[in-house]
């Protein structure tokens, strides 16, 4: 098993990023990656509102976001080979609104891997990661047979064994 | 019939199309509405803007949960006898095959609307209704009247 380095995980997570077209044209930017936990940020655009009176996004764009961001956590999970994992479910509780104007970060990491699942759990914010605005859990699951080796190939150097 | 014709017999919905015009995001994402079968059906159009895994072509995940999300919204707005924008608590969505690049559908139904709170599933699908791409559930808050 090899362990990626954070530099290498944002590499790689920018790579699959950018072959995301919805993703580029949101914008949604890699913030960091801290050992198995990837942070994206949505940058604020009045397109993505939902309440054009208060000027707050729109939650489904919290959706998007949430989704990517758990989804991407997969291959920084140091305890499988990243593999192809589509989602299977996904669920978010709206625990705050965004004030208008600000950027949206989302954290996520795979708390729970198996054979076939991964268990994922993420929380979006604004300011502060202490003052949540939604959390979201979800079930990912392992495809066999179909890795990232392509992707990870360009990203083996300097990787601990 | 166009959606604006049936909302004439509908007055608790007169405010649906309009909210189609005025929120951004459902703007953005082109979202549409009409009636069949006497049910609103939403509509996403096809564009590649909206994919997320370029190799199948698939849509993002994502992005036909926020279209769904928008789907409830509005189909809870349509049923209510004082139009208002409900707040979203919660958000369920089940995967259950990829949305491929064409044209996606939603219906919703309003499984109970209570006082203070509503709960709306929605189905997604492109094909075939008995072949949904995914299915989903929200609970709504719904604001004081008055």
């Amino acid at each position: 098993m090899v362990v990626l380095s954070n530099e290498q995980k944002v590499r790689l997570v920018k790579t699959l990023s950018d072959h995301t077209p919805h993703t580029a044209l949101l914008g949604i930017q890699v913030v960091r990656v801290d050992g198995e936990e990837l942070t994206l940020k949505l940058p604020y655009q009045k397109e993505l509102v939902g309440d054009p009176e208060a000027g707050t996004l729109h939650g489904g764009a919290l959706t998007v976001l949430l989704d990517q961001t758990l989804g991407l956590s997969s291959v920084c999970c140091d305890r499988f080979e990243p593999s192809v994992t589509p989602t299977l479910d996904l669920r978010i509780d709206h625990l705050g609104i965004a004030p208008p104007g600000l950027d949206i970060f989302a954290s996520a990491r795979v708390y729970r891997t198996t054979r076939k699942v991964l268990f994922i759990e993420g929380v979006a914010y604004c300011d502060s990661r202490d003052k949540p605005i939604a959390r979201a859990t979800g079930c990912w699951v392992r495809v066999a047979g179909i890795n990232l080796a392509g992707f990870f190939g360009s990203l083996q150097g300097g990787a601990q064994q | 019939m166009t959606l604006a014709d049936v909302l004439q017999h509908e007055p608790s919905a007169e405010t649906l199309q309009l909210w189609l015009k005025k929120v951004p995001y459902a703007v953005f994402l082109d979202i549409r509405a009409e009636l069949r079968d006497g049910e609103i059906l939403f509509i996403l159009p096809e564009s590649r803007k909206l994919i997320g895994n370029p190799s199948l072509p698939a849509l993002h995940g994502g992005v036909v949960g926020a279209f769904m999300e928008q789907a409830g919204a509005f189909h809870l707005i349509a049923k209510m006898e004082k139009p208002v924008l409900p707040k979203i608590i919660d958000f369920s969505l089940d995967y259950l095959r990829p949305a491929r690049l064409r044209e996606t559908y939603a219906q919703c139904k309003l499984t109970r609307q209570g006082r203070q709170i509503a709960n709306v599933t929605v189905t997604a699908w492109q094909e075939h209704v008995e072949q949904p791409n995914a299915i989903a559930r929200a609970h709504f808050l719904l604001p004081e009247s008055d």
